[in-house]
Protein backbone atom coordinates (compact mmCIF):
# COMPACT_ATOMS: atom_id res chain seq x y z
CA UNK A 1 0.00 0.00 0.00
CA UNK A 2 1.25 3.77 -1.33
CA UNK A 3 2.37 5.44 1.98
CA UNK A 4 2.06 9.05 1.73
CA UNK A 5 5.73 10.70 2.80
CA UNK A 6 8.08 13.83 1.99
CA UNK A 7 6.69 15.47 5.23
CA UNK A 8 7.80 18.73 6.48
CA UNK A 9 9.56 18.33 9.35
CA UNK A 10 11.14 22.31 10.78
CA UNK A 11 11.27 25.31 8.33
CA UNK A 12 12.52 28.34 9.49
CA UNK A 13 12.69 32.29 7.56
CA UNK A 14 15.58 34.40 9.13
CA UNK A 15 14.36 37.33 10.87
CA UNK A 16 17.82 37.95 11.35
CA UNK A 17 20.84 37.83 9.30
CA UNK A 18 23.06 34.71 11.14
CA UNK A 19 26.18 32.58 10.21
CA UNK A 20 24.12 29.41 10.83
CA UNK A 21 20.98 27.66 10.56
CA UNK A 22 20.48 24.36 13.23
CA UNK A 23 17.69 21.63 13.04
CA UNK A 24 18.27 19.32 16.31
CA UNK A 25 16.50 16.33 17.77
CA UNK A 26 15.31 15.26 14.03
CA UNK A 27 12.74 12.74 14.06
CA UNK A 28 14.43 9.38 13.32
CA UNK A 29 11.44 7.49 11.94
CA UNK A 30 11.95 8.41 8.21
CA UNK A 31 14.71 6.68 5.50
CA UNK A 32 15.95 10.26 4.05
CA UNK A 33 16.04 13.99 4.78
CA UNK A 34 16.12 16.78 2.29
CA UNK A 35 16.83 20.29 2.81
CA UNK A 36 15.55 23.24 0.51
CA UNK A 37 17.61 26.77 1.37
CA UNK A 38 16.98 29.96 -0.52
CA UNK A 39 19.18 32.18 0.91
CA UNK A 40 21.11 35.18 -0.07
CA UNK A 41 24.65 35.67 1.96
CA UNK A 42 25.59 38.99 3.28
CA UNK A 43 28.39 38.25 0.98
CA UNK A 44 30.52 36.16 -1.01
CA UNK A 45 30.47 32.65 0.61
CA UNK A 46 30.01 29.11 0.79
CA UNK A 47 27.42 26.73 2.02
CA UNK A 48 28.64 24.22 4.71
CA UNK A 49 26.60 21.60 6.54
CA UNK A 50 27.91 20.53 9.65
CA UNK A 51 26.40 16.88 11.52
CA UNK A 52 25.63 16.10 14.99
CA UNK A 53 27.61 19.12 15.84
CA UNK A 54 31.04 17.15 14.45
CA UNK A 55 34.03 19.91 13.80
CA UNK A 56 36.33 16.63 13.66
CA UNK A 57 38.43 16.30 9.87
CA UNK A 58 35.67 14.10 9.33
CA UNK A 59 33.98 15.53 5.88
CA UNK A 60 34.90 15.01 2.33
CA UNK A 61 33.08 16.48 -0.82
CA UNK A 62 33.86 16.32 -4.65
CA UNK A 63 32.06 18.88 -6.53
CA UNK A 64 31.29 19.73 -10.28
CA UNK A 65 30.65 22.90 -11.92
CA UNK A 66 29.41 24.96 -14.83
CA UNK A 67 29.86 28.94 -14.77
CA UNK A 68 28.75 29.42 -18.22
CA UNK A 69 31.74 29.04 -20.39
CA UNK A 70 33.77 26.14 -18.38
CA UNK A 71 33.07 23.00 -16.06
CA UNK A 72 35.61 22.53 -13.55
CA UNK A 73 35.61 20.03 -10.37
CA UNK A 74 37.44 19.79 -7.12
CA UNK A 75 37.41 18.22 -4.21
CA UNK A 76 38.19 18.62 -0.63
CA UNK A 77 39.28 16.15 1.84
CA UNK A 78 38.98 15.73 5.51
CA UNK A 79 37.50 19.31 6.44
CA UNK A 80 35.94 20.01 9.81
CA UNK A 81 32.46 20.63 8.04
CA UNK A 82 31.31 20.15 4.27
CA UNK A 83 31.37 22.03 1.55
CA UNK A 84 27.57 21.99 -0.01
CA UNK A 85 28.17 24.91 -2.52
CA UNK A 86 30.76 27.57 -3.88
CA UNK A 87 28.48 29.69 -5.96
CA UNK A 88 27.15 32.37 -3.42
CA UNK A 89 27.73 35.22 -4.76
CA UNK A 90 26.30 37.90 -2.71
CA UNK A 91 27.23 40.73 -4.97
CA UNK A 92 24.33 39.39 -7.73
CA UNK A 93 21.60 40.25 -5.44
CA UNK A 94 20.25 36.52 -6.06
CA UNK A 95 19.19 33.88 -3.72
CA UNK A 96 20.99 30.63 -3.87
CA UNK A 97 18.87 27.64 -4.90
CA UNK A 98 19.86 24.56 -3.01
CA UNK A 99 18.90 21.34 -2.72
CA UNK A 100 20.60 18.98 -0.05
CA UNK A 101 19.54 15.15 0.19
CA UNK A 102 20.80 12.76 2.97
CA UNK A 103 19.97 8.93 2.61
CA UNK A 104 19.79 6.61 4.88
CA UNK A 105 20.33 8.87 7.65
CA UNK A 106 19.34 6.83 10.45
CA UNK A 107 21.44 4.01 9.52
CA UNK A 108 24.67 2.65 11.72
CA UNK A 109 26.13 0.41 9.16
CA UNK A 110 27.34 3.21 6.63
CA UNK A 111 28.99 6.20 6.40
CA UNK A 112 26.70 9.35 5.41
CA UNK A 113 26.31 10.33 2.21
CA UNK A 114 24.85 13.38 1.16
CA UNK A 115 24.12 15.24 -2.80
CA UNK A 116 23.55 18.57 -3.27
CA UNK A 117 22.62 20.45 -6.36
CA UNK A 118 22.95 24.12 -6.03
CA UNK A 119 22.28 26.67 -8.52
CA UNK A 120 22.06 30.49 -8.92
CA UNK A 121 21.70 31.62 -12.25
CA UNK A 122 24.19 34.51 -12.59
CA UNK A 123 26.76 32.54 -11.31
CA UNK A 124 26.22 28.91 -12.36
CA UNK A 125 25.40 25.38 -11.16
CA UNK A 126 26.91 22.88 -9.00
CA UNK A 127 26.24 19.32 -8.08
CA UNK A 128 27.91 17.57 -4.84
CA UNK A 129 28.72 14.64 -3.36
CA UNK A 130 29.52 14.39 0.49
CA UNK A 131 30.56 11.88 2.85
CA UNK A 132 31.04 12.41 6.67
CA UNK A 133 32.97 9.34 8.11
CA UNK A 134 31.06 8.45 10.85
CA UNK A 135 28.35 5.87 11.32
CA UNK A 136 26.02 7.37 14.17
CA UNK A 137 22.30 8.22 13.05
CA UNK A 138 21.95 11.79 12.37
CA UNK A 139 20.41 13.40 14.59
CA UNK A 140 21.44 17.60 14.14
CA UNK A 141 22.16 18.86 10.68
CA UNK A 142 23.93 22.49 11.11
CA UNK A 143 23.78 24.69 7.14
CA UNK A 144 26.32 27.43 7.87
CA UNK A 145 28.69 29.68 6.17
CA UNK A 146 32.19 29.83 5.74
CA UNK A 147 32.06 33.39 6.48
CA UNK A 148 29.45 36.54 6.71
CA UNK A 149 25.55 35.40 7.40
CA UNK A 150 22.44 34.44 5.69
CA UNK A 151 20.96 37.33 4.87
CA UNK A 152 17.35 38.49 6.88
CA UNK A 153 14.56 36.25 4.55
CA UNK A 154 16.41 33.35 3.94
CA UNK A 155 14.34 30.17 4.06
CA UNK A 156 15.45 26.60 5.20
CA UNK A 157 13.00 23.66 4.79
CA UNK A 158 13.69 20.12 6.37
CA UNK A 159 11.58 17.13 4.70
CA UNK A 160 11.32 13.69 5.96
CA UNK A 161 11.12 11.05 3.03
CA UNK A 162 9.75 7.67 4.52
CA UNK A 163 11.64 4.66 3.42
CA UNK B 1 24.92 34.40 15.56
CA UNK B 2 23.18 31.10 15.39
CA UNK B 3 19.85 30.40 14.81
CA UNK B 4 18.52 27.12 16.71
CA UNK B 5 15.57 25.04 15.80
CA UNK B 6 15.05 23.24 18.67
CA UNK B 7 12.93 20.12 18.13
CA UNK B 8 11.18 18.78 14.93
CA UNK B 9 7.74 20.54 14.34
CA UNK B 10 5.97 17.53 12.55
CA UNK B 11 6.46 13.83 12.65
CA UNK B 12 3.64 13.01 10.55
CA UNK B 13 2.90 8.90 10.94
CA UNK B 14 3.58 7.00 7.72
CA UNK B 15 0.48 4.82 6.57
CA UNK B 16 -3.36 5.89 5.38
CA UNK B 17 -4.24 7.01 2.12
CA UNK B 18 -1.78 7.99 -0.88
CA UNK B 19 -1.05 11.61 -1.61
CA UNK B 20 0.94 13.36 -4.08
CA UNK B 21 4.14 11.80 -3.16
CA UNK B 22 3.97 8.07 -2.31
CA UNK B 23 6.69 5.30 -1.01
CA UNK B 24 5.69 2.42 -2.74
CA UNK B 25 8.30 -0.21 -2.46
CA UNK B 26 11.42 -0.83 -0.50
CA UNK B 27 14.19 -3.25 -0.49
CA UNK B 28 16.72 -3.33 1.48
CA UNK B 29 19.31 -6.05 0.85
CA UNK B 30 20.05 -8.61 3.80
CA UNK B 31 22.65 -10.56 1.67
CA UNK B 32 24.77 -9.70 -1.28
CA UNK B 33 22.97 -9.95 -4.47
CA UNK B 34 23.46 -8.93 -8.68
CA UNK B 35 20.13 -7.09 -8.75
CA UNK B 36 17.56 -5.16 -7.29
CA UNK B 37 13.89 -5.42 -9.49
CA UNK B 38 10.60 -3.76 -9.40
CA UNK B 39 7.86 -5.21 -11.32
CA UNK B 40 4.23 -5.13 -11.17
CA UNK B 41 4.64 -1.51 -11.79
CA UNK B 42 1.42 -1.60 -14.24
CA UNK B 43 -0.52 -1.34 -10.65
CA UNK B 44 1.07 2.36 -9.93
CA UNK B 45 -0.29 3.61 -13.50
CA UNK B 46 -2.27 6.05 -11.09
CA UNK B 47 1.09 7.86 -10.53
CA UNK B 48 2.64 10.08 -13.62
CA UNK B 49 6.35 9.22 -12.61
CA UNK B 50 8.53 6.98 -10.64
CA UNK B 51 11.20 7.92 -8.22
CA UNK B 52 13.75 5.84 -6.62
CA UNK B 53 16.13 6.76 -4.19
CA UNK B 54 19.08 4.53 -3.23
CA UNK B 55 22.37 4.28 -1.46
CA UNK B 56 24.43 1.13 -2.56
CA UNK B 57 28.39 -0.31 -2.59
CA UNK B 58 29.29 -3.17 -4.92
CA UNK B 59 31.90 -5.99 -3.80
CA UNK B 60 33.62 -5.86 -7.61
CA UNK B 61 37.01 -7.46 -6.85
CA UNK B 62 40.34 -5.56 -7.10
CA UNK B 63 38.65 -2.04 -7.27
CA UNK B 64 37.67 1.14 -5.44
CA UNK B 65 34.87 1.14 -7.46
CA UNK B 66 31.92 -0.65 -9.79
CA UNK B 67 28.73 0.71 -11.54
CA UNK B 68 25.12 -0.49 -11.81
CA UNK B 69 23.29 -0.52 -14.92
CA UNK B 70 19.43 -0.20 -15.83
CA UNK B 71 17.01 -2.07 -17.79
CA UNK B 72 13.13 -1.64 -18.84
CA UNK B 73 11.05 -4.70 -18.73
CA UNK B 74 13.24 -7.19 -18.90
CA UNK B 75 14.92 -5.90 -22.28
CA UNK B 76 18.27 -6.83 -23.13
CA UNK B 77 18.37 -5.81 -27.09
CA UNK B 78 20.04 -2.20 -28.11
CA UNK B 79 17.27 -0.07 -27.26
CA UNK B 80 18.79 2.01 -24.90
CA UNK B 81 20.76 5.15 -25.41
CA UNK B 82 22.36 7.11 -21.93
CA UNK B 83 24.91 10.40 -20.94
CA UNK B 84 26.76 11.13 -18.34
CA UNK B 85 28.52 14.37 -17.08
CA UNK B 86 30.94 13.58 -14.11
CA UNK B 87 33.26 15.29 -12.05
CA UNK B 88 35.90 13.87 -10.11
CA UNK B 89 37.91 16.20 -8.31
CA UNK B 90 40.34 17.39 -11.00
CA UNK B 91 38.27 17.41 -14.36
CA UNK B 92 34.43 16.89 -15.63
CA UNK B 93 33.93 14.32 -18.74
CA UNK B 94 31.05 13.13 -20.32
CA UNK B 95 30.58 9.86 -22.24
CA UNK B 96 27.11 8.67 -23.89
CA UNK B 97 26.29 5.24 -25.35
CA UNK B 98 23.71 4.81 -28.43
CA UNK B 99 21.86 1.13 -29.19
CA UNK B 100 22.94 -0.09 -26.11
CA UNK B 101 21.65 -3.07 -24.25
CA UNK B 102 21.23 -1.20 -21.16
CA UNK B 103 21.83 2.08 -19.59
CA UNK B 104 25.09 1.65 -18.10
CA UNK B 105 27.51 3.49 -16.00
CA UNK B 106 24.96 5.79 -14.84
CA UNK B 107 25.58 5.33 -10.85
CA UNK B 108 29.12 4.51 -9.75
CA UNK B 109 29.35 2.75 -6.52
CA UNK B 110 31.78 2.08 -3.80
CA UNK B 111 33.45 -1.44 -4.48
CA UNK B 112 36.04 -4.19 -1.77
CA UNK B 113 38.91 -1.46 -2.12
CA UNK B 114 37.19 1.34 -1.28
CA UNK B 115 36.70 2.93 2.05
CA UNK B 116 35.15 1.12 4.70
CA UNK B 117 31.50 1.87 5.40
CA UNK B 118 31.46 4.19 1.87
CA UNK B 119 28.18 3.93 0.36
CA UNK B 120 27.31 5.97 -2.79
CA UNK B 121 23.43 7.15 -3.02
CA UNK B 122 21.15 8.35 -5.84
CA UNK B 123 18.19 9.89 -7.03
CA UNK B 124 16.82 8.78 -10.00
CA UNK B 125 13.79 9.79 -11.95
CA UNK B 126 11.59 7.77 -14.42
CA UNK B 127 9.26 9.98 -16.19
CA UNK B 128 5.90 9.28 -17.57
CA UNK B 129 6.36 5.63 -17.16
CA UNK B 130 3.04 4.68 -17.96
CA UNK B 131 2.46 6.82 -21.30
CA UNK B 132 2.52 4.60 -24.19
CA UNK B 133 2.81 7.68 -26.49
CA UNK B 134 6.41 8.65 -26.11
CA UNK B 135 10.03 6.91 -24.99
CA UNK B 136 11.07 6.71 -20.95
CA UNK B 137 13.34 9.08 -20.63
CA UNK B 138 15.32 8.86 -17.22
CA UNK B 139 17.41 10.83 -15.19
CA UNK B 140 19.98 10.25 -12.33
CA UNK B 141 21.92 12.25 -9.51
CA UNK B 142 24.61 10.45 -7.80
CA UNK B 143 27.88 10.89 -5.88
CA UNK B 144 30.41 9.45 -4.17
CA UNK B 145 33.02 11.37 -1.87
CA UNK B 146 36.77 10.11 -0.61
CA UNK B 147 39.68 8.54 -1.69
CA UNK B 148 37.63 7.66 -5.04
CA UNK B 149 35.58 10.77 -5.69
CA UNK B 150 33.18 11.34 -8.40
CA UNK B 151 29.59 13.58 -8.54
CA UNK B 152 27.41 12.92 -11.82
CA UNK B 153 24.46 13.65 -13.72
CA UNK B 154 22.93 11.34 -16.43
CA UNK B 155 20.17 10.82 -18.11
CA UNK B 156 18.63 7.19 -20.13
CA UNK B 157 16.21 6.66 -23.07
CA UNK B 158 14.78 3.43 -23.55
CA UNK B 159 14.24 3.29 -27.30
CA UNK B 160 10.07 1.93 -26.76
CA UNK B 161 6.80 3.37 -26.20
CA UNK B 162 5.41 0.38 -24.02
CA UNK B 163 4.75 0.96 -20.00
CA UNK B 164 6.86 0.46 -17.80
CA UNK B 165 6.41 -2.71 -15.71
CA UNK B 166 9.54 -3.38 -14.70
CA UNK B 167 13.20 -1.91 -13.84
CA UNK B 168 15.79 -4.10 -12.86
CA UNK B 169 18.89 -2.23 -11.00
CA UNK B 170 21.87 -4.33 -12.01
CA UNK B 171 25.50 -4.29 -10.14
CA UNK B 172 27.14 -4.56 -13.50
CA UNK B 173 30.61 -6.20 -12.10
CA UNK B 174 29.71 -8.30 -9.21
CA UNK B 175 27.13 -8.43 -6.24
CA UNK B 176 25.52 -5.43 -4.17
CA UNK B 177 26.48 -5.82 -0.62
CA UNK B 178 24.14 -6.40 2.23
CA UNK B 179 22.99 -2.76 3.63
CA UNK B 180 22.05 -1.53 0.33
CA UNK B 181 18.73 0.56 -0.12
CA UNK B 182 16.75 1.00 -3.03
CA UNK B 183 12.95 2.79 -1.97
CA UNK B 184 10.64 3.58 -4.89
CA UNK B 185 8.10 5.99 -4.66
CA UNK B 186 5.00 7.18 -7.13
CA UNK B 187 4.30 11.08 -7.50
CA UNK B 188 1.17 12.13 -9.17
CA UNK B 189 0.49 13.87 -11.90
CA UNK B 190 -2.23 16.18 -13.15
Amino acid sequence: MATPTYDLLASTTLATATASVTFSSIDQSYGDLIIIVNALGSTTLEARIRLNSDSGSNYNSVRMSGNGSTATSASLASQTSGSLSVIADATTGEAILLKVEIQDYTATDKHTSILARANQSATGAEATALRWASTAAVTAIEILTSTGNWAIGGTFNLYGVAK
Amino acid sequence: MSFMLLGILNSQAAGGGAGAYDLLETTTLTSSASSVTFSGLGSYSDYAHLQIRGIARGDRSSNTRGALSFNINGDTGGNYAWHYLRGDGSSVTSNRGVSASRMQYLWEIPAVNATANQFSSATIDFLDFSNTNKNTTMRLLQGIAGADNQVGIASGLWNNTSAVTSIDIIDLFGNLVSGSRFSLYGIKGA
